[in-house]
Protein backbone atom coordinates (compact mmCIF):
# COMPACT_ATOMS: atom_id res chain seq x y z
CA UNK A 1 0.00 0.00 0.00
CA UNK A 2 1.37 3.39 -0.86
CA UNK A 3 2.13 5.88 1.75
CA UNK A 4 0.33 8.42 1.51
CA UNK A 5 1.85 12.14 1.18
CA UNK A 6 1.06 14.78 3.64
CA UNK A 7 2.36 17.92 4.82
CA UNK A 8 2.64 18.69 8.80
CA UNK A 9 -0.79 20.32 8.81
CA UNK A 10 -2.51 17.37 7.41
CA UNK A 11 -0.73 14.99 9.71
CA UNK A 12 -1.84 17.53 12.65
CA UNK A 13 -5.37 17.32 11.32
CA UNK A 14 -5.44 14.13 11.20
CA UNK A 15 -4.37 12.79 14.15
CA UNK A 16 -6.87 15.63 15.75
CA UNK A 17 -9.25 14.25 14.22
CA UNK A 18 -8.25 10.86 15.29
CA UNK A 19 -8.44 11.51 19.01
CA UNK A 20 -11.82 13.54 18.69
CA UNK A 21 -13.35 10.87 16.96
CA UNK A 22 -11.85 7.68 18.81
CA UNK A 23 -12.59 9.28 22.32
CA UNK A 24 -16.27 9.88 21.09
CA UNK A 25 -17.00 6.54 19.97
CA UNK A 26 -15.63 5.33 23.12
CA UNK A 27 -17.37 7.80 25.50
CA UNK A 28 -20.55 6.63 23.31
CA UNK A 29 -19.60 2.65 23.77
CA UNK A 30 -18.60 3.08 27.25
CA UNK A 31 -22.45 4.61 27.72
CA UNK A 32 -23.84 2.42 25.68
CA UNK A 33 -22.89 -0.54 27.54
CA UNK A 34 -22.72 0.12 31.12
CA UNK A 35 -26.04 2.68 31.14
CA UNK A 36 -29.62 0.70 31.31
CA UNK A 37 -32.06 3.06 29.56
CA UNK A 38 -34.09 4.09 32.32
CA UNK A 39 -37.26 6.11 32.29
CA UNK A 40 -36.91 9.87 32.89
CA UNK A 41 -36.98 10.65 36.77
CA UNK A 42 -37.36 14.27 37.74
CA UNK A 43 -36.86 16.14 41.08
CA UNK A 44 -37.66 19.56 41.50
CA UNK A 45 -35.81 22.47 43.91
CA UNK A 46 -37.11 25.30 44.79
CA UNK A 47 -34.94 28.28 45.53
CA UNK A 48 -35.37 31.39 47.89
CA UNK A 49 -37.97 33.57 47.10
CA UNK A 50 -38.01 36.64 45.59
CA UNK A 51 -40.80 39.35 46.78
CA UNK A 52 -41.55 42.71 44.59
CA UNK A 53 -45.00 45.04 43.52
CA UNK A 54 -46.77 42.30 45.89
CA UNK A 55 -45.90 39.26 43.85
CA UNK A 56 -43.23 36.42 44.75
CA UNK A 57 -41.41 34.50 41.89
CA UNK A 58 -39.67 31.12 43.44
CA UNK A 59 -37.04 29.99 41.31
CA UNK A 60 -37.31 25.85 40.48
CA UNK A 61 -34.70 23.99 38.96
CA UNK A 62 -36.02 20.71 37.60
CA UNK A 63 -33.60 18.09 37.56
CA UNK A 64 -34.08 14.80 35.34
CA UNK A 65 -31.65 12.18 36.84
CA UNK A 66 -33.23 9.27 34.37
CA UNK A 67 -31.51 7.98 31.54
CA UNK A 68 -34.63 9.85 29.19
CA UNK A 69 -35.39 12.88 28.21
CA UNK A 70 -38.90 14.15 29.20
CA UNK A 71 -40.95 15.80 27.15
CA UNK A 72 -44.06 18.66 27.62
CA UNK A 73 -43.04 18.41 31.56
CA UNK A 74 -45.46 19.89 33.80
CA UNK A 75 -44.28 20.91 37.37
CA UNK A 76 -46.68 21.99 40.09
CA UNK A 77 -45.77 24.11 43.11
CA UNK A 78 -48.13 23.90 46.04
CA UNK A 79 -47.97 26.49 49.03
CA UNK A 80 -49.87 24.65 51.92
CA UNK A 81 -50.84 25.86 55.50
CA UNK A 82 -51.15 22.64 57.45
CA UNK A 83 -54.01 20.48 55.46
CA UNK A 84 -55.43 24.09 53.42
CA UNK A 85 -54.04 24.55 49.96
CA UNK A 86 -53.08 28.56 49.99
CA UNK A 87 -52.05 29.12 46.56
CA UNK A 88 -51.29 26.55 43.41
CA UNK A 89 -48.61 27.75 40.27
CA UNK A 90 -47.47 26.32 37.32
CA UNK A 91 -44.48 25.93 35.58
CA UNK A 92 -44.48 23.70 31.93
CA UNK A 93 -40.93 22.80 30.54
CA UNK A 94 -40.92 21.56 26.45
CA UNK A 95 -37.93 19.24 27.55
CA UNK A 96 -35.53 18.09 30.39
CA UNK A 97 -32.82 16.07 28.32
CA UNK A 98 -31.53 12.66 30.59
CA UNK A 99 -29.24 13.89 33.48
CA UNK A 100 -29.79 17.62 32.69
CA UNK A 101 -31.71 20.97 34.25
CA UNK A 102 -34.07 23.70 33.53
CA UNK A 103 -35.24 26.39 35.46
CA UNK A 104 -37.88 28.24 35.57
CA UNK A 105 -39.82 30.30 37.82
CA UNK A 106 -43.43 30.62 39.30
CA UNK A 107 -44.84 33.55 41.14
CA UNK A 108 -47.47 33.29 44.06
CA UNK A 109 -49.64 36.59 45.46
CA UNK A 110 -48.70 34.95 48.43
CA UNK A 111 -46.07 35.20 50.70
CA UNK A 112 -44.12 31.70 50.13
CA UNK A 113 -42.65 31.88 54.33
CA UNK A 114 -46.53 31.42 55.35
CA UNK A 115 -46.54 28.17 54.40
CA UNK A 116 -44.60 24.99 53.19
CA UNK A 117 -43.73 24.77 49.14
CA UNK A 118 -44.40 21.30 47.82
CA UNK A 119 -43.06 20.92 44.31
CA UNK A 120 -43.67 18.62 42.13
CA UNK A 121 -43.63 17.03 38.18
CA UNK A 122 -46.84 16.54 37.57
CA UNK A 123 -46.67 14.87 34.06
CA UNK A 124 -43.99 14.31 31.14
CA UNK A 125 -43.93 12.52 28.00
CA UNK A 126 -41.28 10.17 26.91
CA UNK A 127 -40.42 11.05 23.29
CA UNK B 1 -3.31 11.68 -5.80
CA UNK B 2 -2.72 12.29 -9.70
CA UNK B 3 -3.73 15.85 -9.27
CA UNK B 4 -1.35 16.89 -6.43
CA UNK B 5 2.03 16.67 -6.56
CA UNK B 6 3.79 14.42 -3.87
CA UNK B 7 3.29 16.25 -0.72
CA UNK B 8 1.06 19.26 -1.39
CA UNK B 9 2.11 22.51 -0.08
CA UNK B 10 0.31 24.07 3.64
CA UNK B 11 -1.11 26.82 1.70
CA UNK B 12 -2.85 23.68 -0.74
CA UNK B 13 -4.50 21.92 2.20
CA UNK B 14 -5.13 25.09 4.22
CA UNK B 15 -7.23 25.94 0.73
CA UNK B 16 -8.42 22.59 0.71
CA UNK B 17 -10.13 22.28 4.56
CA UNK B 18 -11.53 25.81 3.23
CA UNK B 19 -13.48 24.42 0.69
CA UNK B 20 -14.50 21.63 2.74
CA UNK B 21 -15.39 23.90 5.67
CA UNK B 22 -17.34 26.29 2.94
CA UNK B 23 -19.47 23.43 1.42
CA UNK B 24 -19.48 21.69 5.56
CA UNK B 25 -21.56 24.51 6.43
CA UNK B 26 -23.89 25.10 3.23
CA UNK B 27 -25.18 21.97 3.25
CA UNK B 28 -25.64 21.77 7.41
CA UNK B 29 -26.82 25.04 8.19
CA UNK B 30 -30.35 24.13 7.60
CA UNK B 31 -30.28 21.31 10.21
CA UNK B 32 -27.78 22.89 12.27
CA UNK B 33 -30.90 25.68 12.58
CA UNK B 34 -33.72 23.65 13.01
CA UNK B 35 -34.82 22.92 16.42
CA UNK B 36 -36.29 19.28 15.67
CA UNK B 37 -32.31 18.04 15.30
CA UNK B 38 -31.69 19.14 18.75
CA UNK B 39 -34.30 18.02 20.19
CA UNK B 40 -33.34 14.32 18.22
CA UNK B 41 -29.62 15.29 19.62
CA UNK B 42 -30.44 14.94 23.22
CA UNK B 43 -33.62 12.53 22.98
CA UNK B 44 -30.96 9.89 20.95
CA UNK B 45 -29.57 7.09 23.23
CA UNK B 46 -25.85 6.47 23.53
CA UNK B 47 -25.79 3.12 21.30
CA UNK B 48 -28.24 4.98 18.56
CA UNK B 49 -25.42 7.67 18.59
CA UNK B 50 -22.86 5.43 17.99
CA UNK B 51 -24.49 3.85 15.28
CA UNK B 52 -24.86 6.74 13.22
CA UNK B 53 -21.51 7.83 13.74
CA UNK B 54 -20.41 4.40 11.90
CA UNK B 55 -23.40 4.94 9.28
CA UNK B 56 -21.85 8.41 8.50
CA UNK B 57 -18.39 6.86 7.96
CA UNK B 58 -19.60 4.30 5.66
CA UNK B 59 -20.97 7.52 3.81
CA UNK B 60 -18.09 9.08 4.13
CA UNK B 61 -15.84 6.16 2.97
CA UNK B 62 -18.09 5.37 -0.32
CA UNK B 63 -18.36 8.90 -1.20
CA UNK B 64 -14.66 9.79 -0.72
CA UNK B 65 -13.92 6.73 -2.60
CA UNK B 66 -16.02 7.04 -5.69
CA UNK B 67 -16.87 10.59 -5.85
CA UNK B 68 -13.73 12.47 -4.07
CA UNK B 69 -11.47 14.51 -5.87
CA UNK B 70 -8.79 11.66 -5.67
CA UNK B 71 -10.34 8.25 -7.41
CA UNK B 72 -7.21 6.58 -7.61
CA UNK B 73 -6.66 6.81 -3.78
CA UNK B 74 -6.00 4.07 -1.90
CA UNK B 75 -8.86 2.17 1.06
CA UNK B 76 -6.23 4.06 3.18
CA UNK B 77 -5.83 7.56 2.34
CA UNK B 78 -9.86 6.83 1.54
CA UNK B 79 -9.98 6.25 5.47
CA UNK B 80 -7.94 8.68 6.29
CA UNK B 81 -9.94 11.63 4.38
CA UNK B 82 -13.40 10.15 6.31
CA UNK B 83 -11.58 10.71 9.87
CA UNK B 84 -10.25 13.82 9.23
CA UNK B 85 -13.73 15.04 8.06
CA UNK B 86 -15.85 13.56 10.41
CA UNK B 87 -12.95 15.02 13.30
CA UNK B 88 -13.30 18.53 11.86
CA UNK B 89 -17.03 18.31 11.48
CA UNK B 90 -17.25 17.90 15.38
CA UNK B 91 -15.42 20.94 15.76
CA UNK B 92 -16.95 22.82 13.15
CA UNK B 93 -20.37 22.16 14.54
CA UNK B 94 -19.46 22.86 18.34
CA UNK B 95 -18.42 26.15 17.33
CA UNK B 96 -21.39 26.68 15.23
CA UNK B 97 -23.65 25.62 18.05
CA UNK B 98 -21.78 27.20 20.99
CA UNK B 99 -22.47 30.69 18.64
CA UNK B 100 -26.27 29.96 18.20
CA UNK B 101 -26.62 29.37 21.96
CA UNK B 102 -27.40 25.83 21.84
CA UNK B 103 -24.64 24.52 24.20
CA UNK B 104 -22.75 26.35 26.70
CA UNK B 105 -22.68 27.00 30.05
CA UNK B 106 -26.03 25.85 30.89
CA UNK B 107 -25.95 22.44 28.85
CA UNK B 108 -24.87 19.21 30.16
CA UNK B 109 -22.02 17.44 28.55
CA UNK B 110 -24.49 14.55 27.55
CA UNK B 111 -27.02 17.13 26.12
CA UNK B 112 -24.15 19.28 24.32
CA UNK B 113 -22.40 16.34 23.08
CA UNK B 114 -25.62 14.46 21.40
CA UNK B 115 -26.50 17.95 19.44
CA UNK B 116 -22.85 18.69 18.43
CA UNK B 117 -22.95 14.66 17.27
CA UNK B 118 -25.94 14.74 15.37
CA UNK B 119 -24.99 18.14 13.67
CA UNK B 120 -21.48 16.25 13.16
CA UNK B 121 -22.46 13.96 10.54
CA UNK B 122 -24.08 16.53 8.62
CA UNK B 123 -21.81 18.88 8.52
CA UNK B 124 -19.25 15.95 7.80
CA UNK B 125 -20.77 15.03 4.51
CA UNK B 126 -21.04 18.62 3.77
CA UNK B 127 -17.38 18.58 4.17
CA UNK B 128 -16.57 15.69 1.89
CA UNK B 129 -18.49 17.18 -0.89
CA UNK B 130 -17.30 20.66 -0.85
CA UNK B 131 -13.96 19.49 -0.76
CA UNK B 132 -14.86 17.32 -3.68
CA UNK B 133 -17.09 19.31 -5.65
CA UNK B 134 -16.13 23.16 -4.54
CA UNK B 135 -12.54 22.96 -5.92
CA UNK B 136 -11.00 24.27 -8.80
CA UNK B 137 -12.01 22.89 -12.48
CA UNK B 138 -8.86 22.67 -14.29
CA UNK B 139 -7.90 19.77 -11.64
CA UNK B 140 -11.18 17.79 -12.41
CA UNK B 141 -10.67 17.78 -16.27
CA UNK B 142 -8.48 14.66 -15.88
CA UNK B 143 -11.76 12.49 -15.57
CA UNK B 144 -13.62 13.66 -18.66
CA UNK B 145 -11.36 12.53 -21.02
CA UNK B 146 -12.28 8.75 -20.27
CA UNK B 147 -16.19 7.90 -20.80
CA UNK B 148 -15.48 4.63 -21.44
CA UNK B 149 -14.37 4.25 -17.83
CA UNK B 150 -17.65 5.40 -15.87
CA UNK B 151 -17.37 4.79 -11.78
CA UNK B 152 -18.70 1.12 -11.56
CA UNK B 153 -22.04 -0.14 -10.05
CA UNK B 154 -21.22 0.18 -6.14
CA UNK B 155 -19.77 3.47 -6.70
CA UNK B 156 -23.01 5.09 -8.48
CA UNK B 157 -25.03 3.22 -5.75
CA UNK B 158 -23.16 5.04 -3.03
CA UNK B 159 -22.72 8.27 -4.78
CA UNK B 160 -26.88 8.25 -5.00
CA UNK B 161 -27.33 6.85 -1.61
CA UNK B 162 -25.44 9.93 -0.52
CA UNK B 163 -27.09 12.53 -2.74
CA UNK B 164 -30.21 11.29 -1.27
CA UNK B 165 -29.40 11.76 2.64
CA UNK B 166 -28.13 14.95 1.62
CA UNK B 167 -30.97 16.57 0.70
CA UNK B 168 -33.65 13.89 1.98
CA UNK B 169 -31.98 14.71 5.45
CA UNK B 170 -33.20 18.78 5.43
CA UNK B 171 -36.89 17.51 5.76
CA UNK B 172 -36.58 14.18 7.52
CA UNK B 173 -36.76 15.71 11.50
CA UNK B 174 -39.71 17.75 10.53
CA UNK B 175 -43.31 17.01 12.08
CA UNK B 176 -44.63 17.70 8.56
CA UNK B 177 -43.14 14.04 7.48
CA UNK B 178 -45.38 12.34 10.14
CA UNK B 179 -48.42 14.40 9.50
CA UNK B 180 -48.63 13.70 5.43
CA UNK B 181 -47.90 9.93 6.69
CA UNK B 182 -50.93 9.50 9.03
CA UNK B 183 -53.02 11.92 6.83
CA UNK B 184 -52.91 11.22 3.42
CA UNK B 185 -54.60 8.13 1.88
CA UNK B 186 -53.04 4.61 0.23
CA UNK B 187 -54.11 6.31 -2.78
CA UNK B 188 -52.03 9.27 -2.74
CA UNK B 189 -49.47 7.44 -1.37
CA UNK B 190 -49.38 5.06 -4.42
CA UNK B 191 -49.60 8.16 -6.70
CA UNK B 192 -46.14 9.72 -4.76
CA UNK B 193 -44.59 7.04 -5.23
CA UNK B 194 -45.12 6.68 -9.00
CA UNK B 195 -44.60 10.27 -9.16
CA UNK B 196 -41.07 10.08 -7.55
CA UNK B 197 -40.20 7.51 -10.18
CA UNK B 198 -41.06 9.98 -12.60
CA UNK B 199 -38.90 12.40 -11.51
CA UNK B 200 -35.98 10.19 -11.31
CA UNK B 201 -36.44 8.62 -14.64
CA UNK B 202 -36.50 12.22 -15.81
CA UNK B 203 -34.15 13.75 -14.21
CA UNK B 204 -31.34 10.49 -14.96
CA UNK B 205 -32.51 9.89 -18.35
CA UNK B 206 -35.18 12.74 -20.34
CA UNK B 207 -33.56 16.18 -19.51
CA UNK B 208 -29.85 15.82 -19.73
CA UNK B 209 -30.01 17.27 -16.40
CA UNK B 210 -26.35 18.24 -15.56
CA UNK B 211 -25.13 16.93 -18.94
CA UNK B 212 -26.48 13.29 -17.63
CA UNK B 213 -25.83 11.75 -20.60
CA UNK B 214 -22.16 11.39 -19.52
CA UNK B 215 -23.32 9.41 -16.72
CA UNK B 216 -26.07 7.18 -17.43
CA UNK B 217 -26.31 6.21 -20.80
CA UNK B 218 -28.99 5.01 -21.87
CA UNK B 219 -28.80 2.16 -24.40
CA UNK B 220 -32.35 0.34 -24.27
CA UNK B 221 -35.74 1.01 -22.32
CA UNK B 222 -35.07 -1.50 -20.36
CA UNK B 223 -31.66 0.04 -18.82
CA UNK B 224 -33.14 3.33 -18.41
CA UNK B 225 -36.31 1.24 -16.45
CA UNK B 226 -34.05 -0.58 -14.60
CA UNK B 227 -32.00 2.10 -13.40
CA UNK B 228 -34.74 4.60 -12.41
CA UNK B 229 -35.78 1.01 -10.23
CA UNK B 230 -32.63 0.97 -8.83
CA UNK B 231 -32.75 4.58 -7.66
CA UNK B 232 -35.62 4.90 -6.44
CA UNK B 233 -34.93 1.44 -4.07
CA UNK B 234 -31.52 3.21 -2.64
CA UNK B 235 -33.83 6.32 -2.01
CA UNK B 236 -36.32 4.00 -0.29
CA UNK B 237 -33.53 2.82 1.78
CA UNK B 238 -32.01 6.16 2.40
CA UNK B 239 -35.12 7.05 3.65
CA UNK B 240 -35.85 4.45 5.87
CA UNK B 241 -32.23 5.21 7.45
CA UNK B 242 -32.66 8.87 8.55
CA UNK B 243 -36.34 8.08 9.61
CA UNK B 244 -35.15 5.30 12.01
CA UNK B 245 -32.66 7.97 13.00
CA UNK B 246 -34.59 10.89 14.04
CA UNK B 247 -36.66 8.18 15.51
CA UNK B 248 -39.31 8.37 13.68
CA UNK B 249 -40.95 4.41 13.40
CA UNK B 250 -40.79 4.46 17.72
CA UNK B 251 -44.14 3.53 18.35
CA UNK B 252 -45.49 3.56 14.99
CA UNK B 253 -47.88 1.19 13.25
CA UNK B 254 -46.40 -0.36 10.15
CA UNK B 255 -48.20 0.77 8.09
CA UNK B 256 -47.47 4.38 8.96
CA UNK B 257 -43.99 4.13 8.94
CA UNK B 258 -44.44 2.41 5.03
CA UNK B 259 -45.89 6.13 4.19
CA UNK B 260 -43.69 8.02 6.12
CA UNK B 261 -40.58 5.94 3.83
CA UNK B 262 -42.50 6.57 1.28
CA UNK B 263 -43.39 10.33 1.84
CA UNK B 264 -39.76 10.81 2.21
CA UNK B 265 -39.04 8.47 -0.35
CA UNK B 266 -39.67 11.33 -2.63
CA UNK B 267 -37.16 14.34 -1.47
CA UNK B 268 -34.79 11.38 -1.48
CA UNK B 269 -35.59 9.80 -5.12
CA UNK B 270 -34.90 13.90 -5.83
CA UNK B 271 -31.68 14.08 -3.96
CA UNK B 272 -30.31 10.70 -5.40
CA UNK B 273 -31.26 10.69 -9.01
CA UNK B 274 -29.80 14.56 -8.92
CA UNK B 275 -27.01 13.36 -6.46
CA UNK B 276 -25.66 10.88 -9.39
CA UNK B 277 -25.50 13.20 -11.27
CA UNK B 278 -23.84 16.34 -10.06
CA UNK B 279 -21.28 14.96 -7.47
CA UNK B 280 -19.89 13.12 -9.65
CA UNK B 281 -16.18 13.35 -9.34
Amino acid sequence: MKKPAKNGLEWTVFVASTIVVLAVLGYLAVKALTEKKTPPDLRVEAGAAIARDGSHRVPLLVRNVGGSTARSVVVEAVLRRGEEEVERAELELMFVPRRSEREGWVTFRHDPRCCTLVTRAVSYEEP
Amino acid sequence: MADRPAVPTVADSLREYGRGLAGGLIFSLPLLYTMEVWWAGFIAQPLRLFSYLLIIFLLLLGYNRYAGMRRDASWLEVAIDSVEELGLGVIASAATLFAIGRIGAHTTREEALGQILIEAGVVAIGFSVGTAQLGAGGEEDEGMGEPDEPVHFPGQLAITFCGAVLFAANVAPTEEILMIAVETGPGRLLLLALLSIAVSALILYFSDFARASRYSPIETKWQAFAGTMITYAVALAASGVILWFFGRFDGQAADVIVAEIVVLGFPAALGGSAGRLLLQP
